[in-house]
């Protein structure tokens, strides 16, 4: 384990190095490349790596780029890519066919404003367009997380009662270009946390057809099983999270991150760097003596329902902050967990940062004052802060 | 700690910023340095920021109140750089103007500066059109902050960046600190509070809901963004020093002339020669080439045939009725030697509008030209259109003028000044048994009766001693005289013969034989030289001149013959001078004191070429002007080393195509008579082969490959930048095929 001073797309890339070369002893590391800012440095250093038993391919399309890890996932190969935006909307198809395939592919995603117009800065909105493919889901919130985080993703995809490909959002260029000393954990330490891969149903010289047409009656047990696997991932992910901690000494981060919420009247549920700046704005609003706290939503498939709800037992009033928009709704999270909160609760959706906007603590201090002063909860508002 | 630098894109600022960071990090601190992204774009103006922190860093946000700020273009500073800043907050600018002038301008505030441009473009850090001087400033900022050196010899380590470390050090020595000037009270700033929640539901109207335009397509380029703003540097049309120029011992503007030939005719090529020669036909003949050693297509596709080109242009213009700069008051200046030295100070003299005598000894002009080069390299024709251009100019010339020391001394009264110019009078003896015998005659005497009285005879075997200039001149008119076998014997190699190689080859051309390594030891023979007795030799370690040394040996030889000619090199004649004169520095001194006497030349340099000649004629009637009170600059030769490199020149753009050869007449046919062995060249397309190294040809390239399209054609053909618009990327000047531009800060 040594401290390193690096960006959290150098991590992300670092991660998938070590991850690549532990499976040396197994069927070795495959990944298909395709270039979009604000990915571009994750793949560009995952290029130079030498990576024993590695395939690092680079191809003309982010479809491609999937395309080349569904076959290596399929060969038994551990297998990863990266992207971001619109590069993710353009993989689309392959995304889905990844989930559904159940084959344990780890993609990092930088999060990006969709275009158009053009906008490079963080916005949750193209991962959440993915939510429903089939993949497990996660947001960093520090650079830490890009190393951590990726190395849970590929235990827990890869663990036989699971089986499912895994997402790791990151906020473009907030995280994504930012130094910071991060812990780099030895590969001696990676190969004791990831085992070889063994993929049970991985392509053998037994010809078969895979995806071929399935009726009803089928499609109904293989929808079946795959939400079963994703239920089983909060079991997994707790293991998972144990054996990090015996192997590298620190845990990582659970599905949902509470910060003072014992004695709060008051909530902010937000998802990745936001999550920092509103627990700067919730010890802000208790010197000014509002019994304000946080909760940070690590996990977001599977949804961490029961965690969420029993969190925010007892509050009485919550602010869901999302950046992103699904328009004639509101923010996705927010859908997703407003009816989380104790019944008689006062929940109010607020949108900051689309498109990249600074979010700074004195904004979130000013969405605390304004929720206490809400009689009730109104449709969702959108706060600027550029 | 929040540290904020403002910079341009290309000048590095998140690197600056990363180096901070790692600084910090060795300090045991937590850190995180991240750029402002998107606006990155060459010139525009962008942010980095530096965190630094005891406890872990958990604020994800820009740096809105830094402690410190560095400003690496001084144009960005202003509100929107300096909002913000603490009160007694630090501020570190990248400009050569002092911090107290800073200091004044931002009360407030404690500024440091230091020019890191300076610094980063002189350890050549950048590209090769922009200079990029992050990794400067971040030296200086570390002596601002008390950064230990160890620790930021360690951080450019860690970030791979150790090669710019002696610039931060220079940098972390040299920069300085203002004390900080108390702010006027003002009224303290309200910070804008964030703007009040609103819902996304439309409200409702009976308009139609606005769509927010998403297209800003705008007609023609007219845009409110003044990109110039951005700018660090700036691209300038700049006149380069072209490496022939550097060469060219005469001073003749060489790319100058090449390119007027190539684009407006020979008349506009002999104006540009004029002004420094006045004996473009004669060096367009015997020059041995300077310009063409240094020429950057010489180890490309062969040196531009410059020699050629200035003989075409002789050959083909008019005498060029050089620009006169008539001085108000004309001096009497008296030449003595019609030489190449004293042609050229006498043509200085008199475009000034100078009196001028020209003294010669013998009954023509042109001294060494005249008596020392064989017709066949200089005709008659030649020297004699080159003299008319000097005459024309009103210089009054005395020939059959044999001056002694009582001359000398009579025109040193008569004149406000004189110039001597009589080359090298003295023929280098051999002092070896036999030297006295008929047959044995000095080479310049051989030359000297040669070329002023036709019908001379040479016959049998000629042997010809020496390797230098006037040694292959004698053995090729011994050969045009009727020598039936003419042999060069030569006491170094071929590589070390100090003859131009072109004369080397037409020797051997019309048969002339050589014997390298050979030394003479004795003449033989009874009254009349019959034999040469030679001995081996071998060639030692370098000496002064740096060839190598040769070292005769016991080995001989003997070779019969009947005539030699001595060409062992010249020295000059002092006999002129009276007694009590000295020549020191190039001036004649009387116990002391300085005279009115300048020498020049091969009599003062002893450089031993027309060209050089030339150039030295011209310095120093310059320098005699200087010393009667004139007020004029003195004449120096440009550096070599300030010459355009061949790594400047951006080849790719020009095809390979060999240099245009000179007509020269068959061998055979040319040894039965002096008539002029070349005819020049065919044609002066040779002269579209130059690339013009240094200046520019308004080719276009830069035009093309700005991105900004800001560069313009004027009405007059020349080029204009836009300095409203231009971002100072550099791209014109790393595009440039001839290194015709420069930035300027």
């Amino acid at each position: 384990m040594s401290t390193q001073l690096m960006t959290a797309n150098h991590a992300a890339g670092l991660a998938a190095t070590l991850a690549g070369r532990a499976n040396r002893r197994g069927r070795g590391f495959g990944s298909g490349v395709y270039p979009i800012t604000p990915q571009t440095e994750c793949i560009e250093f995952l290029c130079k790596q030498d990576i024993e038993k590695g395939h690092v391919v680079r191809v003309e399309s982010e479809h491609s780029a999937m395309a080349v890890c569904i076959g290596f996932s399929m060969a038994g190969l551990r297998a990863y890519t990266a992207s971001s935006s619109n590069g993710l909307a353009y993989m689309t198809e392959n995304v889905f066919a990844a989930g559904f395939y159940r084959l344990p592919i780890v993609m990092m995603a930088v999060n990006r404003t969709m275009g158009p117009p053009w906008n490079i800065w963080v916005d949750h909105g193209d991962t959440l367009m993915l939510r429903d493919a089939g993949w497990i889901q996660l947001y960093c919130e520090d650079n830490q997380d890009l190393m951590d985080l990726s190395l849970m993703c590929f235990r827990v995809a890869e663990d036989p009662r699971i089986l499912v490909p895994a997402m790791l959002g990151q906020d473009a260029f907030v995280l994504s270009h930012t130094i910071m000393q991060i812990e780099v954990p030895d590969q001696a330490q990676v190969d004791r946390f990831l085992p070889p891969l063994d993929l049970p149903h991985r392509l053998t010289d037994q010809p078969r057809t895979v995806g071929g047409l399935d009726f009803p009656h089928e499609i109904e047990q293989h929808r079946e099983h795959h939400a079963a696997a994703m239920n089983r991932v909060f079991e997994v992910y707790a293991e998972a999270q144990d054996a990090f901690e015996a192997v590298f000494g620190r845990r990582p981060a659970d599905p949902v991150v509470p910060y003072r919420l014992d004695d709060a009247e008051l909530a902010l549920v937000s998802m990745g760097t936001t999550a920092s700046t509103a627990r700067a704005a919730v010890d802000e609003a208790r010197r000014k003596g509002i019994r304000a706290g946080s909760l940070r939503v690590n996990l977001f498939r599977p949804f961490p329902e029961r965690q969420l709800a029993a969190q925010l037992a007892g509050i009485e009033r919550v602010a869901i902050l999302d950046r992103d928009l699904s328009p004639g709704m509101g923010g996705i999270l927010w859908g997703e967990s407003r009816a989380l909160a104790p019944r008689d609760a006062l929940v109010q959706n607020y949108m900051l940062g689309l498109g990249g906007g600074d979010v700074r603590p004195e904004h979130l201090v000013a969405v605390i004052d304004d929720l206490a002063g809400l009689e009730r909860a109104g449709a969702p508002i959108i706060q600027e802060v550029a | 700690m929040e540290i904020r630098i403002h910079g341009r894109g290309g000048q590095g600022g998140v690197t600056c910023a990363k180096i901070l960071a790692a600084a910090y990090a060795r300090m045991g601190k937590s850190v995180q340095a991240f750029g402002d992204y998107a606006a990155e774009r060459s010139g525009a103006p962008i942010r980095a920021y530096t965190r630094v922190s005891d406890a872990p860093i958990t604020n994800r946000n820009k740096v809105y109140h830094p402690d410190h700020l560095l400003v690496l273009d001084p144009a960005l500073l202003g509100e929107a750089s300096l909002a913000g800043l603490a009160e007694g907050g630090s501020l570190l600018i990248n400009s050569p103007d002092p911090p107290e002038r800073f200091a004044e301008r931002f009360p407030g505030t404690r500024p440091a500066s230091l020019d890191c441009t300076a610094i980063a473009r002189r350890h050549g850090i950048g590209t090769r059109s922009v200079v990029i001087v992050n990794t400067t400033i971040a030296g200086a900022f570390a002596r601002t902050q008390g950064i230990p050196l160890e620790v930021l010899e360690g951080a450019y380590e860690d970030l791979g960046l150790a090669g710019d470390l002696p610039a931060a050090l220079e940098a972390y020595a040299a920069v300085r600190i203002a004390e900080p000037r108390p702010r006027a009270a003002v009224a303290g700033a309200v910070a804008s509070p964030p703007p009040a929640p609103r819902t996304v539901a439309p409200a409702a109207s009976t308009a139609p809901p606005p769509v927010l335009a998403l297209t800003a397509h705008t007609e023609g380029p007219e845009t409110g963004l003044k990109t110039g703003d951005w700018r660090s540097q700036l691209p300038r049309f700049v006149r380069n020093l072209a490496p022939c120029n550097a060469w060219c011992p005469a001073g003749i503007d060489v790319v100058g002339f090449v390119q007027a030939l190539a684009r407006e005719g020979p008349e506009a090529a002999a104006g540009i020669l004029a002004e420094a020669t006045p004996l473009a036909s004669v060096c367009g003949r015997v020059c041995p080439g300077f310009c063409m050693l240094g020429c950057n297509r010489r180890d490309y596709d062969g040196a531009v045939n410059v020699r050629g080109l200035e003989r075409w242009v002789a050959d083909h213009a008019p005498i060029a009725r050089a620009a006169e700069q008539p001085t108000a008051q004309p001096r009497r200046l008296a030449v003595v030697g019609s030489g190449p030295a004293g042609l050229s100070a006498a043509y200085a003299l008199a475009r000034q509008g100078h009196r001028t005598e020209l003294f010669e000894g013998e009954s023509v002009l042109g001294g060494v030209l005249r008596t020392g080069i064989p017709g066949y390299r200089l005709p008659d024709a030649a020297l004699e259109r080159d003299l008319q251009g000097i005459l024309d100019l009103g210089v009054e010339a005395h020939t059959g003028a044999f001056l002694g020391q009582a001359d000398l001394e009579r025109l040193s009264q008569d004149f406000d000044a004189v110039i001597l110019a009589t080359g090298l009078q003295q023929a280098r003896d051999l002092d070896i048994p036999g030297s006295e015998l008929a047959g044995v005659e000095q080479g310049i005497a051989f030359l000297h009766r040669s070329n002023l009285e036709p019908g001379a005879r040479l016959t049998g075997h000629v042997v010809v001693l020496g390797g230098g200039n006037t040694a292959m001149d004698c053995a090729r008119s011994a050969l045009r005289f009727g020598a039936d076998r003419v042999t060069v014997a030569y006491r170094r190699g071929r590589s070390e013969m100090p003859a131009i190689r072109e004369e080397i080859e037409e020797a051997m051309e019309e048969g002339v034989t050589f014997r390298f390594l050979q030394a003479p030891v004795a003449f033989v023979g009874e009254d009349r030289v019959t034999g040469l007795e030679l001995a081996e030799v071998e060639l030692g370690p370098p000496d002064d001149s740096g060839r190598r040394r040769p070292l005769v040996t016991e080995r001989r030889s003997r070779i019969a013959c009947d005539h030699v000619l001595l060409a062992l090199g010249q020295s000059p004649d002092l006999a002129l001078l009276p007694e009590d004169w000295k020549l020191q520095d190039g001036r004649a001194f009387r116990s002391g004191e300085a005279l009115n006497v300048f020498a020049s030349g091969d009599l003062s340099t002893g450089a031993g070429t027309v060209t050089h000649a030339i150039g030295d004629g011209r310095r120093v009637a310059r320098q005699a002007l200087i010393a009667l009170g004139e007020a004029l600059e003195p004449l120096t030769r440009p550096d070599r080393a300030d010459a355009v490199p061949r790594e400047r020149i951006r080849f790719d753009y020009f095809a390979r195509r060999s240099p245009a050869q000179l007509r020269q007449a068959a061998p055979a046919e040319r040894i039965g008579g002096f008539d002029e062995v070349s005819q020049g060249l065919p044609d002066a397309s040779e002269a579209e082969r130059c690339l013009s190294c240094g200046s520019c040809t308004y080719c276009d390239t830069c035009l093309i490959y700005c991105p900004e399209g800001i560069i313009h054609r004027e009405p007059d053909g020349t080029y204009a930048i836009d300095a409203e618009y231009c971002k100072g990327c550099g791209i014109c000047l790393s595009v440039c095929p001839r290194c015709g531009l420069e930035m300027v800060t």
